[in-house]
C-alpha cells in the first residue's frame, strides 16, 4: 500500500510549516495538540464537533477536498468519548430530565468519518475501528485488504484521538500516567511509571500506485500478549516474512513511552534490531491508543529530530519497523519501506 | 421584561447553547427563518432549542413537530415564551 | 474463490439465552420488550426495552465469570461467544491459535456502568474496578484475554450497523488468507445513556415498537449479543454449515448525523453492492431481515429504498418487535434470523404491525411459513449514515 499524502495534527508543529527540531513541551504532562485553521469545515457543522472529531475531520479534509476517496477507513480508541461523558453528565446533573441531544449524537465513535462523508457527499465505504490500541494497525489492515479487493482505489486512512479531560481521569486514575510533572524532553530518563497524555490526528492518502508515492507500508501485524519473550519472537518472525531477502531493518520507530513497568517490551525490540537507527516519539506526541499514526507520519518525513534519535547508524534508511505497544497487551507492527 | 430585551436575551441564548460562534446576536433579524434557509437550523437544533425553552422559561414542549410550530423565528419564539413561560 | 460458511452460531436476547429459544420466539411470534427492571432510571415503565431478565450477578454466576470488573455487555458477550464457538466445534487450543481472528463490536461497551463511569470520569472516586472497560473495545479484549484467542482481534464501532460490518471485515480477513476461522458479532447492554440518549432525539416509544406500521411512534431499546462463526468451506469437513455468506455492502449516506435522507440512497447503495457482490439479481433474495427500527424516519426511508432495489420487495421482518434495538448487536441478531431462516427453511413473521406506510403501502410477512429460501438479505443503518447488507444464501 503506498502512501502519496499525509497531513497530521499533533503537539509539535506537524502542519503548516513542519519544524520537528523544535520540541514543543508538555503542559501538567499533558502533550495538547496545536491545532491549525480549519478550513473549508462550514461553520454550522464545527459548532457541533466536538475536539477529536474536530482534529480528525480537520486533518483529513486537505487530502479529500479535491478528490473523492472510494472510502473513509478510520481508527480511534477514544474519539467521541468526551461528548459522551459530557451527555453523561447531563443524565446525572439533570437527573434524566429533559436532555440536549448533541452531545450523544457526536459521541459515537464514527462521528469523524460520518462527518467526513458528509462534507464531501461521500457515499464509499466508511468504518471506524475501534481496537484501542490497535484500532490504527486495523484500518490499516482494512485499507491493505480493501485495495487488493479494488485495485486502482483511492483511500482516506486515519488515525485519531484526543486528550479529553474525562479520559484522562479515568485512565490517571488506573494508574496510566505520571503522577509527578515530568518534562518530555525526558521522558526516557526518569525511572518511574507511568506515561504522558498526548492526542493528534495523522492521515494519509493510501493506493496501490507506486508511482509518485512517498512511503511504502509493506505490512502491519498484531499480537495480544504480556509475555515479552512471546513479543520477542513475534518481531523477528514478522521481520523474517515480510523484508526481502538479505535487507535488515534499518530505523525502528519505537513507542517507548517512560513507563518503567513496561519499558522490557522495547528492550527486547531493541536488542533484536541493535543495528539499526532507533527513534522514540510519545516524547513528542505523547501516549494514546492511536499514537501509531503518528509514528507512521513520522516514517514518511524526510529526517527525525536530534531529540527523537536514541541510536543513530549509518544504514541507508530503507525499511522502517515501526512497532508500539500499548497497555501492556496490545503490540503492533509495521513495516514502511522509503521510496 | 420588556420584549425588546426578551428579544435579545433570547438571542444569546440561542447563540450560546447551539455554540454558533461565528454569529453575534445583532446578525439574527427577529424575523428571520430559524430553519431551512436564515439561520439554517436543523432537526437536533430544534430539539436542542425545545430544551432550552424548558431549562430557561420552565416551557415543556413535548412534541418535537409542535416545537417547529413555535420555532419559526425569534418573533414567534418570544410571543410564546411571553404567554407560557413558568420562569 | 472459495465459499466463506457460517458454521456456528451464537445468540442472547430479550425472547430467548440461547439459539434454540431465539428460534422459538421467531416461530412463535415472541415478543419480549417490558417494562425495564433490572436497572433504575426515570424511564422504567414509560419507555419498553428488550431487556433480559437475567441480572448481571447472575450471569457472571452461570457464565462462570468471575474476573475482576467484567461488565454486562462482556457477559452478553461471552455467552453468544460461547454457544458459537462450541456449536462450530472450535476447541480451545484452535481458539488460542493465530489463525482464529475474533471481530467483536459494541456501541455501549462499559458504559453500562453509568454511576461508576460518572464517578471515575469526573474523579470523585479513588477509581472503580472498571476503569479499562468502558471503551467499546473491552468486551473483544474480555473474549481475547479470556480464551487467549491469537489471531487478529478488532472491534468496530459504527453505531447500529456496527456488528454487520464486524462480520464484513472478518468474511474479508478469510478470503485473504489472514485467519482461518472468525467469530465475528457484536454486544451491546441496555444503559441510562443510550436510553436517554435516544429519548433525547425522540424516537423512543412509549409502547411496544410497530415496525412499518403507518401508527409507529419510535423504537424500543434492546440488549443482546450474537456471534457467528465463518470459516472456508473447505475447512469445515463433516461439521454442519448453516449457510453461506454470499455477498456484503456498505455505503454511507451522507445527509445527516441521525437520519436517512428521503430517498435512502445509502440504503439501496448498500443492498446493491450486496447484490452486485453476491453476483444476484435483486428477485432472487426471498426474505429480507430489515432494519425496521419503527421511527418514522428509518421505516419509509428503507421503505423506499427496498421498493428502488427490487421493485417489489421480497417478504420482509423486523425483529426489533422482538427484542428491540440491540445497536451493537443489530446487525449479528439480523444475520442470526436470516441464518435461521435459510437453515430451517421457513419464514419468520413480523408481530405487532396493522396498517402499512400510507406512501409505501408494504406490508411485512404476517404468518409463520414453511418454504423454500434461497437467498436472505439482512440491513443495518446506523447514525452517521452507516448503511451495511449482508447476504446469505441455503446450501
Amino acid at each position: 500500500m503506498y502512501i502519496h499524502k499525509t497531513n497530521c495534527i499533533s503537539a509539535q508543529q506537524t502542519f503548516g510549516n513542519i519544524d520537528l527540531q523544535t520540541l514543543a513541551p508538555a503542559v501538567e504532562n499533558k502533550l495538547f495538540a496545536k491545532e491549525p485553521v480549519y478550513e473549508g469545515v462550514p461553520p454550522g457543522m464545527l459548532r457541533r464537533m466536538g475536539r477529536a472529531v474536530r482534529m480528525g475531520v480537520g486533518c483529513a479534509l486537505p487530502l479529500v477536498k479535491d478528490q473523492q476517496p472510494d472510502g473513509i477507513i478510520i481508527g480511534t480508541a477514544n474519539g467521541g468519548m468526551e461528548d459522551c461523558i459530557k451527555f453523561l453528565n447531563q443524565i446525572m446533573d439533570y437527573e434524566e430530565g429533559m436532555l440536549t441531544p448533541g452531545n450523544f449524537v457526536q459521541s459515537t465513535a464514527n462521528a469523524t468519518a460520518a462527518q467526513l462523508g458528509l462534507m464531501t457527499a461521500n457515499r464509499k465505504y466508511n468504518i471506524t475501528h475501534v481496537h484501542k490500541g490497535l484500532a490504527f494497525e486495523n484500518a490499516v489492515l482494512d485499507a491493505m485488504m480493501l485495495l487488493k479487493e479494488n485495485p486502482g482505489f483511492n483511500l482516506l486512512l486515519e488515525g485519531l484521538d484526543e486528550i479529553s479531560t474525562y479520559n484522562y481521569n479515568i485512565d490517571y486514575l488506573d494508574g496510566w500516567y505520571k503522577e509527578d510533572l515530568t518534562a518530555n524532553a525526558g521522558l526516557y530518563n526518569v525511572d518511574s511509571k507511568g506515561t504522558m497524555a498526548g492526542e493528534g490526528a495523522a492521515a494519509f492518502w493510501v493506493s496501490d500506485q507506486p508511482e509518485r508515492a512517498l512511503t511504502k507500508i509493506s505490512a502491519v501485524q498484531q499480537l495480544h500478549t504480556e509475555d515479552v519473550a512471546a513479543v520477542s519472537s513475534f518481531l523477528q518472525h514478522f521481520v523474517k516474512f515480510h523484508l526481502p531477502e538479505g535487507t535488515s531493518i534499518d530505523i525502528l520507530i519505537a513507542g517507548e513511552n517512560g513507563d518503567n513497568r513496561y519499558r522490557h517490551y522495547y528492550e527486547a525490540a531493541y536488542d533484536l534490531f541493535d543495528t539499526a537507527t532507533i527513534v522514540r516519539y510519545k516524547h513528542m506526541f505523547g501516549e494514546f491508543g492511536t499514537s501509531a499514526a503518528l509514528a507512521l507520519w513520522l516514517a514518511c518525513q524526510p529526517a527525525f529530530p536530534a531529540h527523537a534519535i536514541k541510536q543513530r547508524t549509518d544504514a541507508d534508511p530503507k525499511y522502517t519497523l515501526i512497532y508500539n505497544m500499548y497497555h501492556k497487551n496490545q503490540h503492533g507492527v509495521m513495516l514502511v519501506e522509503r521510496l | 421584561m420588556e420584549k425588546e430585551q426578551l428579544k435579545q436575551k433570547l438571542k444569546e441564548q440561542i447563540i450560546q447553547f447551539l455554540n454558533l460562534t461565528n454569529v453575534k446576536p445583532e446578525d439574527i433579524k427577529d424575523d428571520e427563518p430559524l430553519f431551512g434557509e436564515g439561520l439554517g437550523l436543523d432537526s437536533i437544533d430544534s430539539i436542542e432549542l425545545i430544551v432550552l425553552l424548558s431549562r430557561e422559561y420552565g416551557i415543556n414542549i413535548q412534541d418535537p413537530k409542535e416545537g417547529r410550530k413555535i420555532l419559526v423565528n425569534v418573533n414567534t419564539m418570544v410571543d410564546y415564551i411571553v404567554e407560557h413561560r413558568t420562569k | 474463490m472459495s465459499e466463506i460458511v457460517v458454521t456456528g452460531l451464537g445468540v442472547i436476547s430479550a425472547v430467548g439465552k440461547n439459539l434454540a429459544e431465539n428460534r422459538q420466539a421467531l416461530i412463535n411470534g415472541d415478543c419480549g420488550i417490558t417494562d425495564l427492571s433490572m436497572f433504575p432510571t426515570r424511564y422504567a415503565g414509560l419507555r419498553p426495552c428488550g431487556e433480559i431478565k437475567t441480572d448481571t450477578e447472575t450471569l457472571k454466576q452461570q457464565l462462570l465469570a468471575g474476573e475482576k470488573g467484567v461488565t454486562r455487555t462482556s457477559l452478553l458477550a461471552l455467552q453468544a461467544f460461547d454457544e458459537a464457538v462450541a456449536d462450530a466445534g472450535i476447541t480451545p487450543a484452535q481458539l488460542a491459535g493465530s489463525d482464529t481472528a475474533l471481530i467483536g463490536a459494541s456501541t455501549v461497551g462499559g458504559m453500562c456502568l453509568t454511576d461508576e463511569l460518572y464517578h471515575d470520569a469526573n474523579k470523585k472516586s479513588d477509581g472503580s474496578e472498571y476503569l479499562a472497560e468502558y471503551d467499546c473495545s473491552s468486551p473483544s479484549l474480555y473474549l481475547q484475554k479470556r480464551y487467549q484467542v491469537g489471531g487478529v482481534i478488532n472491534s468496530i464501532n459504527t453505531a447500529c450497523s456496527s456488528s454487520a460490518n464486524a462480520i464484513m471485515y472478518g468474511a474479508r480477513l478469510l478470503k485473504h488468507g489472514l485467519c482461518k476461522r472468525v467469530i465475528a458479532g457484536g454486544t451491546d447492554s441496555l444503559a441510562k445513556f443510550t436510553i436517554n440518549g435516544f429519548n433525547a432525539l425522540h424516537i423512543l416509544s412509549p409502547e411496544k415498537c410497530t415496525p412499518f406500521d403507518k401508527n409507529r411512534q419510535g423504537l424500543n431499546l434492546g440488549e443482546g449479543a450474537a456471534f457467528l462463526v465463518l470459516e472456508k468451506r473447505e475447512d469445515v469437513g463433516s461439521r454442519k454449515i448453516y449457510a453461506v455468506l454470499k455477498g456484503y455492502g456498505n455505503s454511507n449516506d451522507a445527509f445527516h448525523p441521525s437520519s436517512l435522507s428521503d430517498d435512502g440512497i445509502g440504503p439501496q447503495l448498500a443492498m446493491r453492492q450486496a447484490l452486485l457482490e453476491a453476483a444476484l439479481a435483486p428477485e432472487a433474495v426471498d426474505f429480507i431481515v430489515t432494519h425496521g427500527t419503527a421511527t418514522e424516519n428509518n421505516d419509509l426511508v428503507e421503505s423506499i429504498a427496498m421498493l428502488q432495489v427490487f421493485g417489489k420487495p421480497p417478504a420482509f421482518i423486523s425483529t426489533k418487535a422482538h427484542i428491540g434495538h440491540t445497536l451493537g448487536a443489530a446487525g449479528a441478531m439480523g444475520a442470526v434470523a436470516g441464518i435461521l431462516g435459510l437453515y430451517h427453511q421457513e419464514a419468520y413473521p413480523a408481530i405487532h404491525f396493522q396498517d402499512p406506510i400510507e406512501a409505501t403501502g408494504l406490508i411485512p410477512l404476517l404468518h409463520y411459513k414453511q418454504q423454500v429460501l434461497k437467498h436472505a438479505m439482512t440491513n443495518s443503518f446506523g447514525f452517521g449514515g452507516n448503511c451495511s447488507s449482508l447476504i446469505f444464501s441455503a446450501l
